[in-house]
């Protein structure tokens, strides 16, 4: 039982309406004190709006939302909670102050919570060494990395010690280190501080860190519970398989299973609860695979059951109708479906863009610092790197938008220096931030961009409409672009960016705020492109899980790139560098993981469980089991490294090079 | 109201608004380039009118006619043309403003003691200045008709030439401008000068500032936080005040020492005059800024609340008795009024607080009022 | 390649910035309120002495007079009072109730009568220059008539015939404005200056708001050069200010105020378009200083006084020192002024007004080049 006192947060028949369109339908939840609660789903679920109203800085239509007692129904009785809440909202440093330095932004956000004198420097020495900002006080938040900018954003929003923060999307847009990082001090912080904390996200591997969670879909929950309920809920078995020729192996398996997914190298097949071991062998042996393996479900895969079109689930048919549903089971296009130039000249592997040794400051600040690479046509090329490794920077002098210090760089042949016209309709861009007109609606924008490329009249309709269906906008081509959300706001950039039929594309975090739907939608348009177009695409992503689609990745750190292979090759290097993984599972977390650093010190959080690298996983065991203790520890398996421990380990190592 | 709280908000906007240097120098440049421009480049003396003439007469009675004219520092002389015709292209090309018919006979018929009829044309593009061209052009005819009245007595009478003047004419005139004794007209410019640059800069600085607030997200901290609507609102506009304030002063030093304008009234009560307007067009500029939601439309929003009005309903070129009803009802309306006769009272005629009171009333409920709708508009839990 | 593909980026582009002007509100009240209600506002406002609040001093009080201070009058003039001490006169000023005093000395009439000059004293408030110079003018201009007239009645009974008094009638004529309407003048002169700010803000701000939104980086990596890219912005704002100003000269200045104009509509247009492009290079090149519009809005405010200023909108160029009068060649309002008076009031055709043609086409097109070449500068 739990008693109404430990609610801090109780909403209760919920609705919110924006002009013309439900934000929010009849959202019933309980959070208890002490608790992370998560809040997941598409964007444009109602995930802000819910966390603004509990805020209090939204009103709402109907219902009841009672924060610590109080009952939000007036602009007055808001403020009663306020001195009690924290408050980040979406967005990468936004609500910071961008000429302000660390120090001051601090200070303004005591300051505005009446906290000053010694009981101001005592928190802010304390969060500040927490954060280890302890070095940047003085630097202005606008030229912070963005995983510094989150923790800064996390310190202001603590600096006035609430019982209760509310944190939107706090990690979107961060490397995994800064991610890492950023829940460490999250938990920590709330472990010695019991407040609860209201958290939305995008990533489905930080849903595994909540205590309680709640899908949100189309403004409703469809679903909420703790982690390990949700996926014992999953009615059915997850089958993964690792392949290397991932187009081939889909198609079949399609044939025999409905929903099956490709992810990186490897295929997850989700297959009835009745289904025997022998009939899958028999199964799995006729298409040709011997090596399978039944695994834990994700909350992804509970996420993507629960709101699956097609699916026996009734909560999802309320849905129906008003929110053109991500559908999950994309059909990678067969080949030749969408031949949209009638020949492609037979160039596969040339050379389309080049890079010897390019260099460019700003000031006396070195952003790129001599990056040399090759991409060929039909190829994808991942960059990686933490916020400010010079990612962005490279890709726009790339691009021409930016010239370099020095140094040469060719797309498609010419000299980026130059880059001529010829050159630039050649190549698609999709930067970073939203770049399209967000008073323009779908049609309007892809109209523009056809008519800049000179596609106009017919053709233009007909590219329109093609590119359209390719990348799933229909339905929502008279949308204004602010109003969509962020998933289909990218499909939507990415539309604009290949309407010329583009032979080279530039994508900078293209899938930055996504939802997991969103982001593997994307993806199969990216892999037809690059399958039936032979499109050369060098993309930038946070997201680990999106690398493995990459057949070549360039690690970026300090504006170098100091790894350059393709996934399995690094994965391997990673291996033969420090060993085999071992993922530890524990009881609680926050207990285990100090042991487990005295013995290994690269020991890191992923999701609810802890990775460690050892080069004897046998003798590695039973230490861990020794030093930590046997009831702690769950379950320890070894399993292959994923892209994201290379980058994790990586990075973290370099860094460390760097202190010392 | 925390005032403690209130200096974080204003310390913020502060520190932000030193950092752009850009806007910061904007911020004090603009007004002090507007008052200089206008001060120097709105010139209100009608002199120097070009003009022609068609003498058909050509007689030393017409030259002399044309002679009081060209002797004038009022009309500047561009020569003669032979025939009306080719005045007009000379008045649309704007060569010329004014022009001179004398007809034949001119000099015949007033030594017989006919009356002549002169011509003469002015270009009514500008209403003030062919109104005052046309009293000039009266007058000059006027002095003339005097003296050949005069000269016609003289020798009708058999009187001298003085005593027959003074018949003639026997009402004199003197002339006496209170205030600004030569009638300077970069006088009284740079001192209106400051009601307009002080109407319409501080509104753009403040408007600029809560729609960036606005549009970066940045307002969520405010929202979220146990700051009142009264504490945001004042805070947030101190800087802002405390800039129109600063640039109230340069003003008045450029208007007194660089334009030479008499300060002859109560500088603390002009200074505080000052800061009750100040504090009345920022609020104006706050409640543009709550009402739109772009930029732009703030910028186009606030120029149609301040220039135009300020132009129009302050008194500046045209004066408020002189209005329609409904004209003068409008100038109410607007604090610029008020303003103008605070600048004038204090720079020319030196009049203070026991005249102008009302004025700052007027002005301090202005402001007042403003700052509670503004305070009523702004909401911490708005809508969307 | 071509002209085909040239003129479909730049259909392209232009229908993209009026759909994105159609999408802001506030921004089409702001700009209608000024093409129509601003234009009306400023037609009914009179650069012009009327009804002037004057008082007198009367220390003579007799026939004579009497008739003096009862031609001070309407139009001009409204006599609010009389005082009896020029402390109380003083004072009325001081406050502003009143910005003129007639002050008529003892033994007025008596001294005309026995044919001695006398001195009558016109107090003006001289604080406001404008109100100071008409009041003067027609002050002056009433004692003045008075004064001819009481001459010419006292020796009226010395003289044999009426006519024989030889005199010089003035005929003022004014030309284009007959009646000195201001609602000629001023509804023109706002336009005027409303199609300036309109013409220096508009792109500037389309064009910042790229900038700031980031979406200019999308058209950088396209094949457009800058000038495709800076003058759909050109023409499509030419096209809001063009319906804009016709709405104003239809609706306002023919409809309400039933101005006749006297020269080529078309030719007026035109002007207007060329002389939006001349302002809009402007606009784009100050916002190729910028980073957002909050800096755009001041710049322009630095940049559209001057110009509007040294137009001879307010003060003729020949009142202006030298150096001024040298300057104001520098502003596109200034030709634009001179074309637009003389097409609408004085009805000058091409002939007379080429050269301002010329000079509004060479600083418009100036502007623009050197705008096109900061536009692509500022990045990199």
């Amino acid at each position: 039982m739990v008693s109404a006192s430990s609610i801090v947060v109780k909403v209760w028949q919920l609705s919110k309406a924006y002009r013309n369109h439900r934000a929010i339908e009849n959202v019933s939840l309980e959070i208890r004190r002490g608790e992370i609660f998560g809040l997941i789903g598409p964007d444009g679920a109602g995930k802000s709006t819910l966390m603004k109203i509990v805020a209090g800085v939204l009103s709402f239509d109907k219902g009841t939302v009672r924060v610590f007692d109080i009952d939000l129904n007036s602009e007055t009785s808001a403020e009663r909670i306020k001195q009690r809440i924290g408050f980040m909202p979406q967005g990468l440093g936004l609500n910071l102050y961008a000429d302000l330095s660390v120090e001051e932004n601090i200070d303004f956000f005591a300051r505005l919570r009446d906290v000053r004198g010694g009981e101001l420097k005592r928190r802010k020495e304390k969060l500040l060494a927490m954060t280890r900002l302890d070095r940047f006080t003085d630097r202005p938040m606008k030229h912070l990395s963005g995983g510094m900018k989150q923790k800064l954003g996390l310190i202001c929003t603590l600096i006035h010690e609430p019982e209760l923060i509310i944190l939107d999307e706090p990690t979107t847009g961060v490397d995994p280190v800064s991610r890492r990082d950023f829940w460490e001090i999250l938990t920590e912080l709330i472990h010695y501080q019991n407040i609860t904390a209201i958290v939305s996200t995008a990533y489905l591997d930080e849903a595994e860190r909540f205590h309680r969670l709640a899908f949100m879909y189309g403004g409703k929950v469809i679903g909420d519970g703790d982690p390990e309920t949700l996926r014992a809920s999953f009615p059915k078995v997850v089958i993964e398989v690792a392949t290397q020729d991932q187009v081939e192996v889909l198609e079949r398996l399609r044939s025999v299973f409905p929903q099956v997914n490709g992810l990186g190298g490897r295929i997850r097949v989700f297959a009835d609860r009745t289904i025997s071991k022998g009939s899958l062998d028999r199964i799995f042996g006729e298409i040709g695979i011997n090596h399978f393996e039944e695994v834990e479900p994700s909350l992804e895969d509970v996420f993507a059951m629960l709101i699956e079109p097609g699916s026996s689930n009734p909560q999802l048919d309320r849905t129906r109708g008003k929110v053109v549903a991500p559908r999950l089971n994309e059909d990678l296009p067969s080949k030749g479906k969408h031949t949209f130039k009638e020949s492609i000249p037979n160039c596969h592997g040339e050379t389309v863009i080049e890079a010897y040794n390019l260099t460019r400051d700003f000031g006396s600040f070195r952003a790129v610092d001599n990056v040399s690479f090759e991409v060929r046509r039909g190829e994808i090329f991942g960059l990686l790197g933490a916020n400010g490794a010079g990612k962005t920077t490279l890709i726009k002098m790339l691009t021409g938008i930016l010239s370099p210090t020095s140094g040469e760089g060719k797309v498609a042949g010419s000299d980026i220096r130059r880059a001529g016209r010829e050159v630039r309709e050649r190549i698609g861009y999709v930067s970073q931030s939203f770049s399209l007109y967000q008073d323009l609606t779908v049609v309007e924008n892809m109209r523009l961009f056809a008519g800049i490329y000179g596609i106009s009249g017919k053709r233009a309709s007909v590219r329109i409409e093609e590119v359209s269906e390719m990348t799933g906008l229909g339905g929502y081509e008279k949308e204004l672009a602010k109003r969509l959300p962020m998933g289909i706001r990218q499909r939507l950039a990415l539309a604009c960016a290949i309407i010329h039929f583009p032979e080279i594309l530039f994508l900078d975090e293209p899938t930055s705020g996504v939802d997991p739907l969103g982001r593997r939608r994307f993806w199969s348009i990216l892999s037809n492109l690059v399958g039936n177009e032979k499109v050369a695409i060098l993309i930038t992503t946070h997201y680990m899980s999106e690398a493995e689609h990459c057949d070549r990745l360039a690690l970026m750190h300090g504006g170098r790139i100091v790894a350059n292979d393709s996934p399995v090759a690094l994965k391997a290097q990673l291996r033969a560098d420090i060993g085999e993984l071992l993922v530890v599972k524990a009881r609680n977390l926050q207990k285990v993981l100090g042991p487990l650093r005295s013995i290994f010190p690269n020991a890191s959080f992923f999701g609810n469980k802890v990775h460690v690298f050892a080069s004897d996983p046998e003798r590695a065991k039973d230490k861990i089991l020794e030093t930590v203790g046997r009831d702690e520890i769950v379950e320890i398996t070894s399993q292959d490294p994923t892209l994201e421990d290379v980058f994790v380990f990586r990075i973290t190592q370099l860094e460390r090079m760097e202190r010392t | 109201m925390n005032i403690k709280r209130i200096i974080a908000i204003s310390h913020k906007e502060w520190r932000e608004i030193v950092r752009d240097r850009f806007f910061l120098a904007l911020a004090f440049v603009v007004p002090s380039t507007m008052l200089l421009v206008f001060g120097y480049g709105l010139i209100l003396d009608v002199e120097n009118i070009p003009f022609c003439v068609v003498d058909y007469d050509k007689t030393p009675t017409s030259r002399d006619y044309i002679y009081r004219f060209i002797g004038s520092r009022y009309f500047n002389f561009r020569g003669t043309v032979e025939h009306e015709e080719l005045l007009r292209p000379l008045f649309e090309a704007s060569k010329i403003r004014f022009a001179l018919i004398i007809p034949e006979h001119f000099e015949r018929d007033l030594r017989a003691g006919r009356s002549v009829t002169v011509q003469s044309l002015i270009d009514g593009v500008f209403p003030f200045r062919a109104a005052t061209s046309k009293g000039y052009v009266l007058a000059m005819n006027r002095d003339f008709n005097g003296e050949i009245l005069a000269d016609y007595f003289s020798k009708k009478f058999g009187i001298p030439l003085d005593r027959a003047f003074e018949l003639a004419q026997p009402v004199r005139i003197q002339l006496r401008y209170l205030y600004n004794q030569e009638l300077r007209s970069t006088w009284s410019i740079a001192s209106a000068m400051i009601m307009f640059v002080l109407m319409v800069s501080p509104p753009f600085l403040t408007a600029m500032g809560v729609v960036r607030e606005k549009e970066s997200g940045s307002i969520y901290n405010i929202y979220c936080s146990t700051v009142t609507r009264g504490e945001f609102i004042v805070g947030k506009l101190v800087p802002y005040v405390f800039i129109s304030v600063l640039n109230s002063l340069i003003l008045w030093a450029w208007t007194k020492f660089l334009f030479g304008a008499p300060f002859k009234g109560d500088p603390v009560f002009f200074f505080f005059a000052s800061v009750v307007y100040v504090i009345c067009t920022t609020g104006i500029g706050l409640l543009v800024s709550l009402m739109v939601r772009t930029q732009v439309a703030a910028m186009m929003v606030t120029i149609v609340l301040t220039v135009v009005p300020s132009v129009l309903y302050s008194g500046l070129f045209i004066p408020i008795s002189s209005m329609e009803p409904i004209g003068q009802f409008q100038s109410h309306l607007f604090p610029a009024m008020y303003f103008t006769d605070i600048v004038l009272g204090s720079f020319l005629k030196g009049v203070g607080i026991k005249h102008l009171w009302d004025r700052v009333v007027a002005l301090a409920l202005y402001a007042g009022l403003l700052w509670v709708i503004s305070f009523m508009l702004f909401s911490k839990r708005p809508r969307s | 390649m071509g002209f085909t593909l040239w003129w479909i980026r730049l259909w392209s582009l232009t229908v993209k910035e009026l759909l994105q002007f159609s999408r802001d509100g506030f921004l089409i009240i702001a700009i209608t309120y000024m093409f129509t209600l601003d234009i009306w506002l400023s037609g009914n406002i009179h650069i012009e002495l009327h009804r002037a609040s004057m008082i007198f001093k009367d220390a003579d009080q007799s026939e004579f007079s009497r008739e003096l201070i009862s031609r001070f009058r309407s139009p001009y003039f409204r006599m609010e009072g009389e005082v009896f001490s020029e402390n109380e006169a003083v004072s009325l000023l001081d406050r502003g109730e009143a910005i003129l005093l007639i002050d008529i000395p003892e033994h007025f009439q008596q001294d005309l009568l026995s044919r001695r000059s006398v001195d009558v004293q016109l107090m003006i408030d001289g604080s406001n220059t404008i109100i100071g110079t008409l009041t003067s003018t027609y002050g002056s201009q009433i004692i003045g008539e008075y004064s001819l007239d009481i001459g010419l009645d006292l020796l009226r009974f010395h003289l044999d015939r009426l006519e024989a008094i030889p005199r010089v009638e003035l005929r003022p004529r004014v030309w284009y404005n007959p009646n000195q309407e201001d609602e000629r003048f001023l509804p023109i002169s706002e336009l005027l200056t409303v199609i300036t700010i309109c013409g220096l803000m508009l792109p500037a701000a389309a064009a910042v708001r790229e900038k700031e939104r980031g979406t200019i980086e999308q058209l950088l990596v396209s094949p457009l050069t800058p000038a495709q890219i800076m003058i759909p912005k050109v023409f499509s704002m030419t096209l809001v200010v063009l319906i804009g100003t016709m709405v104003s000269v239809f609706g306002v200045i023919k409809g309400i105020f039933v101005i006749p104009i006297k020269g080529s509509l078309i030719f007026f247009f035109s002007t207007v378009v060329l002389y939006t492009i001349a302002v809009s290079g402007m606009g784009l090149f100050i916002s190729t200083f910028t980073k957002n519009l909050a800096q755009v809005a001041m710049l322009v405010l630095v940049v559209a006084m001057p110009v509007v200023l040294l137009s001879g909108a307010w003060t003729p160029p020949e009142a202006m020192p030298l150096w001024l009068r040298r300057a104001i060649h520098l502003s596109p309002l200034y030709y634009f002024i001179e074309m637009s008076y003389g097409i609408l009031l004085r009805g000058a055709g091409f002939e007379v007004l080429w050269l301002h043609f010329l000079g509004l086409f060479l600083l418009g097109s100036g502007a623009f080049i050197f705008g096109a070449y900061r536009f692509r500068r500022q990045f990199g």
